[in-house]
């Protein structure tokens, strides 16, 4: 059904163009600030390549530049990245229509905001591995662009902050999250993430408060959906 | 930075783990508790909100405000719309000496 094929490609290139947005600064803003802290730009783009998530990137090259050893670098970016096991989680629901080879290649891409869309399409239909892949293509693309910009020119922007750009991200989490509203347990849930994930920041501080707010969340989550007509319905597209 | 490459590739093997480690231990485990269930569909708010929630407590009132005004902004504009109101925003306040 090429047809179906092609209104599922047009659905993902519209859900991802304001993400897009969203991630290239953050990517140009990575490639600089790797390049500046020492890395040549194809260690920088190996990174990028590898890993595939900004946060745990720039702060494995803080660790290493400032003398850190290679374990601890490594214990950050597993700790930055520990919310994708709970992606993943619940993602996998998601990808009957997937072989395993796709499978692999999906989770390959599993990023916050692929994770996002994907998670909101799959509530309102079948998720596609068209909109599926053309979404995560784009992203995985994107990012490895911005990086080498960013790397190349990155010398170029000598103050992010007053463009605003480190503010692009946590604006776009929220109006993200915000799509979820009409889910079951959203406002219990969201509110025990706010409420833990900002003491956790003031007191263990980052990147603690990712993890510990969001488990807060799942288990009220848990709690408050986990019998009755809401388990039912949540099982619906298992 | 010597050590560069083996953080490169040691880093994107453990990344991959994670992102493929939550599908394979409920693949494992198998048939979905309902409690589990609930638990799943909770992620996605659950997380995100916990990633955008410090910025209450470790920005200035600028981002403060953008972040409280955005929330509202997001129940009637389009994701695009909001993110583009809020990052000129903090940077208009910025520039003005907030």
């Amino acid at each position: 059904m090429p047809d179906s094929r092609r209104s599922e490609r047009a659905a993902a290139l519209r859900a991802v163009a304001p993400v897009l947005l969203a991630i290239m600064p953050f990517g140009i803003v990575y490639g600089a600030i790797a390049v500046g802290s020492g890395l040549t730009i194809l260690q920088a783009m190996g990174f990028s390549v590898s890993v595939f998530a900004g946060a745990s990137q720039l702060a494995a090259i803080q660790i290493l530049g400032a003398g850190g050893p290679v374990w601890s670098a490594l214990l950050t970016i597993v700790a930055l990245n520990f919310r994708h096991v709970l992606y993943s989680a619940s993602m996998g629901r998601h990808l009957g229509r997937f072989s395993a080879v796709e499978k692999a290649a999906a989770f390959y891409v599993l990023v916050d905001p692929v994770f996002g869309a994907a998670e909101v399409r799959a509530s309102e239909r079948p998720l596609t591995k068209s909109f599926y892949f053309t979404y995560g293509a784009i992203i995985y693309t994107g990012w490895q662009i911005a990086s080498l910009i960013g790397a190349v020119f990155g010398s170029l922007i000598e103050d992010p902050k007053a463009f605003g750009l480190d503010f692009v991200l946590p604006v776009y989490f929220l109006a993200l999250v915000m799509t979820f509203r009409k889910r079951g347990q959203f406002y219990p849930v969201a509110l025990t993430s706010l409420l833990v994930s900002m003491l956790v920041y003031l007191t263990l501080g980052p990147p603690w408060h990712v993890s510990i707010g969001g488990l807060a969340g799942i288990a009220v989550g848990a709690m408050v959906g986990g019998s009755g007509e809401a388990a039912e319905e949540t099982t619906g597209h298992a | 930075m010597h050590d560069i490459w083996l953080v490169i590739a040691l880093g994107g093997v453990l990344t991959y783990l994670t992102r493929v480690g939550g599908h394979l231990i409920v693949a494992r485990i198998g048939q979905i508790p309902p409690r589990a269930a609930a638990a799943l569909d909770a992620v996605p708010a659950a997380v995100l909100t916990a990633i955008v929630g410090p910025v209450l407590v470790s920005g200035d009132w600028p981002e403060r405000i953008a972040i409280l005004a955005c929330l509202f902004l997001s129940l009637r504009l389009p994701l695009i719309v909001t993110v583009v109101i809020g990052t000129a925003g903090v940077a208009f306040a910025r520039a003005a000496g907030f």
